[in-house]
């Protein structure tokens, strides 16, 4: 249809004057005149960070010298580094919080997917989390989890804490500790993903089978799992890459890898030596590429096993 | 569901009826049982989700007591934490509204214009270099852009947006500096290009046809007809903008200058401040998103699911 508008459309603009050339010529003018603003921003801050950066990391750089070519050594000087790879664990630690939020997501939208009475309200209540910023809400949770506080009555209340200490003062748990406030504000945003995706699972395919004697489990391991196979394949992408980039719920709740140093990730580290005092941008570009990379990994190793989304494996 | 309305000589002459009619009672009893486990799930979740919001505005309208512990209710009403973080002296909390309100304002006025401009060309024009350009911006979307920070801070001050002059321009100059390199929203491209391509084709050809201009075409047909994804975009920026705070702690001298929720971490990090002064400025913070996330929940859901499948 398009193809065939576009046709006439040609056609027309002949019949308005000007030639052929002249026209594509002043339309292809006015074509790059709409995306210039755009374009101009784009290779500022998307493109050139991609190329710069990964540039930087062969270098010395400061910002007040020009950079200084020095090969690998940022990257020698990196995986010499311990505070590197207990960064570079974490976030591959971190990757943990993906099944978990995956799973509960998928349940929780099977659950707001049912016809109840009052269900647009629970709904929205999820997905409160998701809009709000996590300087706020890393706020409100290092204040829940301190000592005396509300995470220390409830974990004591249910018989699995001992002792009155904050999860956030203790090197073992401090990371978990984090990782919940990711997945508590991550559900919702992962619900709506699922509920678009079952909403477009055919209603009397599952129907049919419930009246072929299906039961509820079969239904939904033969039928509604598959058919939510590419909308999971686009959510652990998105939430994998999130996790090893994680960063900005450590910097509000556990700054500078709280406490001694544990909760260092690759990219908190990669922010410490750019922003933390010394201004080593080439080393901190060459963290960020390593997570680049890892990242990159993930997504692939992330792709075979969801069988590359395909509904029909 | 009505009820069976078998007459009562049926039910108790006809075995097959009763035995259906018990069935039926059965499986709704089931129903009504699967429901109210549900409802308890669903308001456990809830109470998980918000009750960390509600914890903090219960603390911030007391004025004292055990601040930290769980409660219900608060023992005593007051809104003194909430004067104490307007009179704030270490962070001017009215001065950090005011620098929110621009930023998000410059930064949903510079998004959608891009956004919407940029798009057209992309959807209804035919000119050369157009796939190229689609698909090096596909490809953007999906390197690697771990040493944006870096680098966006690097071409930030060689742009001149952290020189100091006068306070008026240096004001506007790190609004900018906040604003700009959020301003190109690859996501709002594909969403707007998306509702171009809905735009039936016969409105732009009888537009070209009586000699009206791209230009014309863009303002007078595209922007009306994609008014409810322009709104979901623009509601979707405007959180954004409202919630980041990493950029312009990072980048921006002049503490003065911070957004409210950058302003609320620095809050926490002075000693001598009240937490519960934190808390009531954690309260204010949340209410206006609270406001625009409630009032066009329908947009956003679905500027969110168009972000992920554009």
């Amino acid at each position: 249809m398009t193809t065939k508008g576009r046709r006439v459309s040609r056609r027309e603009q002949h019949r308005i004057g000007g030639t052929g050339a002249s026209v594509t010529v002043r339309n292809t003018l006015i074509a790059y005149a709409f995306m210039l603003p755009f374009l101009i921003l784009l290779v500022v801050y998307h493109t050139w960070p991609v190329i710069f950066g990964s540039y930087l990391a062969f270098t010395k750089y400061n910002i007040i010298s020009p950079p200084q070519w020095v090969g690998l050594d940022n990257f020698r000087e990196l995986f010499a580094d311990e505070q590197f790879w207990s960064g570079l664990r974490n976030s591959l630690k971190y990757v943990l919080v993906v099944p978990v939020i995956q799973v509960i997501s998928i349940l929780v939208a099977l659950l707001v997917n049912r016809p109840l009475r009052g269900i647009g309200f629970f709904r929205t209540a999820y997905y409160v989390p998701v809009v709000t910023s996590f300087a706020v809400v890393g706020l409100i949770w290092s204040w829940l989890y301190k000592q005396g506080g509300a995470v220390n009555s409830v974990l004591m209340g249910l018989g699995l804490m001992r002792g009155d200490h904050s999860l956030l003062d203790n090197p073992a748990t401090a990371l978990f500790a984090v990782m919940f406030v990711t997945l508590w504000k991550g559900i919702g945003y992962y619900m709506v993903l699922y509920l678009a995706g079952l909403q477009g699972i055919s209603r009397e395919l599952e129907e049919a089978a419930t009246i072929d004697g299906a039961t509820r489990s079969q239904v939904f391991w033969n039928i509604t799992l598959p058919g939510l196979r590419p909308t999971i394949l686009v959510c652990s992408l998105l939430s994998t890459i999130s996790a090893i980039k994680v960063f900005e719920e450590l910097y509000v709740m556990t700054p500078n890898g709280y406490p001694a140093g544990s909760t260092y990730s690759a990219l908190m580290y990669s922010f410490s030596k750019a922003f933390g005092g010394d201004f080593n941008f080439g080393l901190a570009a060459a963290a960020s590429m390593v997570v680049a990379v890892v990242s990159i990994l993930f997504g692939l190793i992330n792709f075979r096993l969801t069988k590359g989304g395909r509904s029909d494996a | 569901m009505p009820d069976t309305t078998l007459p009562q000589t049926a039910l108790v002459s006809d075995p097959h009826a009763q035995l259906a009619a018990q069935l039926k009672v059965q499986r709704q009893r089931r129903e009504r049982l699967r429901n109210a486990a549900a409802y308890a799930v669903l308001i456990l979740i809830a109470l998980i989700m918000l009750y960390p919001f509600y914890w903090t505005l219960v603390t911030s309208l007391e004025p004292t007591g055990n601040i930290y512990e769980a409660k219900i209710l608060p023992t005593a009403l007051s809104l003194r934490n909430y004067l104490e973080v307007f009179s704030g002296t270490t962070v001017p909390f009215w001065r950090l509204i005011l620098n929110s309100v621009i930023i998000c304002v410059l930064g949903v006025t510079f998004t959608t214009t891009l956004a919407t401009l940029a798009a057209y060309p992309l959807a209804r024009m035919r000119f050369p270099g157009r796939d190229l350009i689609f698909y090096s911006i596909l490809i953007l979307m999906v390197l690697p852009n771990e040493a944006g920070l870096i680098v966006n801070y690097i071409t930030t001050i060689k742009l001149g947006l952290l020189a100091q002059t006068s306070p008026l321009a240096d004001a506007a100059r790190q609004y900018l500096a906040v604003v700009l390199p959020g301003a190109a929203s690859i996501v709002g491209l594909f969403l707007l290009r998306q509702a171009y391509l809905g735009i039936p084709q016969e409105l732009i050809e009888a537009a070209r046809i009586d000699g009206a201009r791209e230009l014309t075409i863009w303002r007078r047909i595209m922007l009306p007809l994609a008014t409810p994804t322009i709104a979901a975009f623009a509601i979707l920026e405007f959180v954004a903008y409202w919630n980041s705070f990493l950029w312009a702690r990072v980048m921006l001298p002049d503490k003065n200058m911070l957004p409210l929720s950058a302003g609320l971490l620095e809050l926490s990090g002075t000693f001598s401040t009240n937490s519960r002064a934190v808390m009531a400025g954690a309260v204010i913070t949340i209410i206006p998103i609270l406001i625009v996330f409630l009032m066009g929940q329908k947009y956003f859901m679905k500027g969110l699911e168009g972000a992920v499948k554009g």
